[in-house]
């Protein structure tokens, strides 16, 4: 019940975001260079389709019916065609999602829980000369360019030890079916995943650390260790169980962040995803695509902050309305 | 300068990071400045010398152009440069303006720009700035606003949280009653004091900045009339197999000048907060040693606990400070006794010591501690017997403690009756859950919460109900003593009378021996049968409780009685600990420098703990005189800054 009505609420509270970020869409659209409707039907479009665009988004219209013209578009699903292939923008990009939530969600779930138990051992001796070379490596970690990395990672065990695939997602004539397929895939999934990780590893590593060596010293702990409960169970039930809040919280805040490393490692391994695709369409100034990634991207990263909430909120019996 | 920002710096310079940190950044911006006159071949040259890998003509080689590698490198870090000072300035400038007049104004005002700011969290913000720049097209000095255009709510919400508490300063209220319009305290006395965390967090911002430029220019919507390094991974990428060189170097430049920023903003960070390095941990491994040979069975008689000569170490950076310094005493089977002193006397850190869950930069360092007869600490180190120390075993089933409730003492996640059920059968392992709970509505009904508070969350109960529930848990195994530490802080009076009343009659009923450590003279008077004062360490005067509100022997205790009946001493700090280097070290009496009756002698010898007579000790010089005198209640009070 609390649950619920929290949920709810957040979700309400989602509804003036989403219509900021579709204006600023909009108002970007109008204030580029370049004629509105060349934007939104791509150069060199014919001139049917060009007059279509001008009607269904009322461009001679006033701006204010233009912009509810934009959101009736928007409601309907309606992302406009792609200018190189024609292709509804909707479709080209759900047919790239897939990609990029195998390898995206592959390396959070890798580097959060590596990073949260990194971070935990650390916390247990803190000043020590161990926790101060892991937060040093840490940073450094997230100080490396990631598409770099990529590269480097590509150098040295494609190119130089030809171990593992450079790009793609499966071979060219590999099989397409059954657990072979699986690990094809999965072959090619290590580089960009090992780069991914590597980058997120050390945020969470240090976040992880800050937040449980903070828990650690709170009276609870205290108790804990007083009422006698060992060293073991005061770290899980206590420190780590009240540090997840923070860690959760960071979770749901950064995933804007994470998706740009993903896009940009995507472009680096010629990964199928949507990363690729807004690569492929800056390239080809096919701007009606790079707008509705935009715009998906920022929807996913509202529900994916709209789940980590509810998350935090089953963690946290305090929050409520 | 301000005196916080020399500590910093000096605290920075210590850190080998920040050192090492700062100089890299030093040797990039000065490359970066002097690139036109370092002689280098010029970066858009193209030669005929393709693809040479790294020698003695081109350091870092040449790529497909045949344009010498390093010279782009070091031309490179001018544009890295330039959108990391550039971004970082123009997101302060913005972030820090509107995230001042939100904190300052407000009302709707703020609510309004909070809101702005949260938005702006949840917007990919590099995919806006793609956005952005693939629109209007690729330049420089567009990456760099449509980068500050992202990222300063990041400095807003910061200068909004300092604003918050920096408005309420005196100076600030001061500039305003005399007349200054907003604009000016805001600009003249808010930003000014609020900026440091915002500059630190610029290095920060910075890194953030170059890497997202690299991303854009990686992804070929970087300035085409620039060298960037991300355009020269970018190139570099497509003849990875033939030059690698190519895609190396720059991106070496990147990592080394992003994690300096970083490193550097962490060194400052720490340097500023220098506990978060050391904050919290698992408890320190403490060398224990074997009961002593001599040691008599347990005795009937012998009393429940005994203390002697017990010292208590702090280490406070290089400092180290004894924040319990030689205290001797003993408690009867059923017997209490109140420890009082202001905050930083020490009486936490000697209740701490007794069940050893101290600190870890706290350390015992000598003295011992009997329990029932045995010893658990032996010249300050643990007992330790069949391979356990001796203190587990008493832990929670024999002596428990009362923590300060209002202090997050219990766990804010788990319900009151899970962590009981979880104590219950930790020493219990045999105890089912409806045994346990049984037991708990027990203790429940003695200690007067409703059982329907069982399944409660602390935050869910009052501040009284929840000290109920502190005091419950601590007695749910039966314990026969219990240390009761602030107990009843940050209670209303009403209701620190109704706990003190309850903890008093448990005591009796359950035939508890109690210790009760406490700021408040009277507190301790209504359920303790003796009071021992500390200060600065020591126990200074013992005696039984009529005896010392009678004929209080210190002038110490004196100035507590008559401070009755609200004593609230600060929080307690490491700071407002008296260092071992001031009066004890020069030979005289502690509490010489704020006694009001202090003489010569007193600043030159410690005195002696003088007996006078039933169970009453006072260590000062003229114990006996003031034993004689009766208290004026009426006294002015040297308390304020006796442990200051
Ligand atoms: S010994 Fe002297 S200075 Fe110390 S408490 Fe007694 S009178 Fe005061």
């Amino acid at each position: 019940m609390r649950l619920l009505r929290y949920f709810l609420f957040r979700v309400l509270q989602m509804f003036p975001i989403a219509l900021f970020i579709v204006v600023i869409n909009f108002a970007l659209i109008h204030m580029a260079p370049g004629d509105v409707s060349i934007l939104l039907a791509g150069e060199g479009a014919d001139p049917d389709y060009m007059a279509s665009v001008r009607e269904s988004y009322g461009l001679d219209k006033p701006l204010i019916q233009q912009l509810g013209a934009y959101i009736g578009q928007l409601l309907q699903g309606d992302l406009g065609l792609s200018f190189r292939t024609r292709e509804p923008v909707i479709d080209i990009i759900a047919e790239r999602v897939p990609a990029t939530l195998l390898l995206a969600g592959t390396a959070l779930v890798l580097a959060s829980v590596l990073g949260v138990l990194v971070g935990t051992v650390m916390a247990r001796r803190p000043g020590s000369a161990l926790d101060a070379a892991v937060t040093t490596i840490s940073i450094s970690l997230f100080s490396i360019p990631v598409f770099w990395l990529g590269l480097m990672l590509i150098l040295l065990f494609a190119v130089t030890l030809r171990w593992l695939p450079s790009s793609g997602m499966m071979s060219v004539a590999g099989p397409r079916e059954g657990l072979a397929y699986g690990l094809d895939v999965a072959r090619h999934m290590i580089l960009p995943v090992l780069s991914l990780t590597a980058v997120w590893l050390g945020q969470y590593v240090r976040l992880s650390r800050s937040s449980v060596s903070e828990t650690l010293a709170e009276p609870y702990v205290t108790t804990a260790r007083a009422i006698g409960f060992s060293e073991r169970r005061v770290m899980t039930g206590f420190a780590l169980r009240n540090a997840l809040l923070p860690i959760v919280t960071v979770l749901g805040l950064e995933l804007g962040l994470l998706l740009s490393g993903a896009v940009l490692t995507e472009t680096v391994f010629s990964w199928p995803g949507l990363g690729r695709l807004i690569y492929e369409a800056i390239l080809s100034r096919d701007t009606p695509v790079i707008m509705g990634a935009f715009l998906i991207m920022s929807f996913t990263v509202m529900l994916a902050a709209l789940l980590t909430d509810l998350l935090y909120a089953t963690l946290d019996p305090r929050v409520r309305l | 300068m301000n005196p916080t920002v020399i500590k910093t710096i000096r605290a920075t310079a210590r850190s080998w990071t920040g050192v090492l940190s700062l100089a890299l950044l030093l040797v990039i911006a000065a490359a970066a400045l002097a690139a036109p006159v370092l002689g280098l071949p010029d970066p858009a040259d193209m030669a005929f010398d393709l693809y040479q890998p790294p020698g003695a003509a081109h350091w870092l080689g040449t790529d497909n152009f045949g344009r010498d590698i390093f010279a782009r490198v070091v031309w490179g870090a001018r544009v890295a440069l330039i959108v990391a000072i550039g971004a970082a300035l123009l997101s302060i400038l913005i972030g820090s303006a509107l995230g001042a007049v939100a904190g300052y104004f407000g009302g709707w005002v703020d609510g309004l720009l909070s809101r702005v700011f949260d938005i702006f969290l949840l917007i990919p913000t590099f995919f806006l700035i793609l956005l952005i720049v693939a629109l209007f097209g690729a330049s420089l000095p567009l990456t760099i606003v449509a980068i500050a255009l992202t990222t300063w709510p990041r400095s807003a919400r910061l200068m909004r949280s300092q604003v918050l508490t920096l408005k309420s300063r005196v100076y600030v209220q001061a500039a305003l009653a005399a007349g200054a319009p907003h604009w000016w305290v805001i600009l003249r006395h808010v930003i000014p004091n609020g900026i440091a965390p915002i500059v630190t967090d610029g290095t920060i911002l910075m890194g953030m900045a170059i890497l997202t430029e690299a991303g854009l220019s990686f992804l070929g919507l970087g300035d085409q009339n620039m060298v960037s390094w991300g355009s020269m991974i970018f190139e570099g990428q497509r003849h990875l197999r033939l030059a690698p060189w190519m895609s190396i170097a720059p991106g070496v430049a990147l990592l080394v000048l992003v994690a300096s920023l970083n490193l550097l903003g962490d060194s400052v960070n720490f340097a500023m907060n220098p506990q978060l390095r050391t904050r919290g941990g698992a408890p320190k491994r403490r060398r224990g040693v074997a009961p002593p040979a001599d040691e008599p069975a347990a005795t009937a008689g012998a009393p429940i606990l005994q203390v002697t000569d017990l010292r208590l170490e702090y280490a406070a950076g290089d400092r180290r400070i004894a924040a319990v310094d030689g205290v001797s005493f003993s408690l009867p089977r059923g017997g209490s006794l109140g420890i009082v002193g202001e905050s930083g006397c020490g009486k936490s850190s000697l209740g701490s010591a007794l069940l050893q869950t101290m600190p870890n930069n706290a350390e015992l360092t000598g003295g011992t501690i009997r329990y029932d007869g045995r010893a658990i600490v032996l010249d300050g180190k643990p007992v330790i017997e069949g391979g356990r120390s001796r203190i587990e075993a008493l832990r929670w089933t024999r002596m428990a403690t009362i923590f300060q409730s209002a202090m997050n003492a219990l766990n804010p996640v788990t319900t009151v009756r899970r962590q009981m059920v979880d104590t219950l059968r930790l020493h219990r392992p045999g105890m089912t859950r409806d045994e346990a709970t049984a037991r708990i509505g027990e203790v429940f009904d003695m200690i007067g919460i409703p059982r329907s508070r069982m399944n409660a969350y602390p935050h869910q109960l009052s501040g009284g109900m929840r000290q109920r529930a502190m005091i419950a848990l601590s007695l749910i195994l039966e314990p026969e003593l219990v240390i009761a530490d602030e107990p009843t802080t940050a209670l209303d009076m009403l209701i620190q009378d109704q706990i003190l009343g309850e903890i008093a009659d448990l005591r009796e009923r359950l035939n508890l021996s109690l210790i009760l450590v406490s700021h408040d003279m009277g507190a301790v008077a209504e359920s303790c049968e003796t009071v021992a004062v500390m200060y600065a360490g020591r126990i200074v005067e013992i005696a039984p409780t009529r005896r010392i509100f009678d004929r209080p022997a210190h002038p110490y205790s004196r100035t507590l009685i008559s401070a009755l009946p609200s004593l609230t001493g600060p929080l307690e700090t490491l700071d407002s600990l008296p260092a071992t280097g001031s009066a004890a070290a020069e030979g005289g009496c502690r509490f010489a420098h704020a006694c009001p009756a202090a003489t010569a002698l007193c600043r030159s010898t410690p005195p002696p703990a003088v007996q006078l007579g039933g169970n009453h000790v006072a260590e000062c010089h003229y114990a006996e005189e003031f034993a004689a005198e009766p208290v004026d209640a009426a006294e002015p009070t040297a308390t304020e800054e006796a442990c200051a």
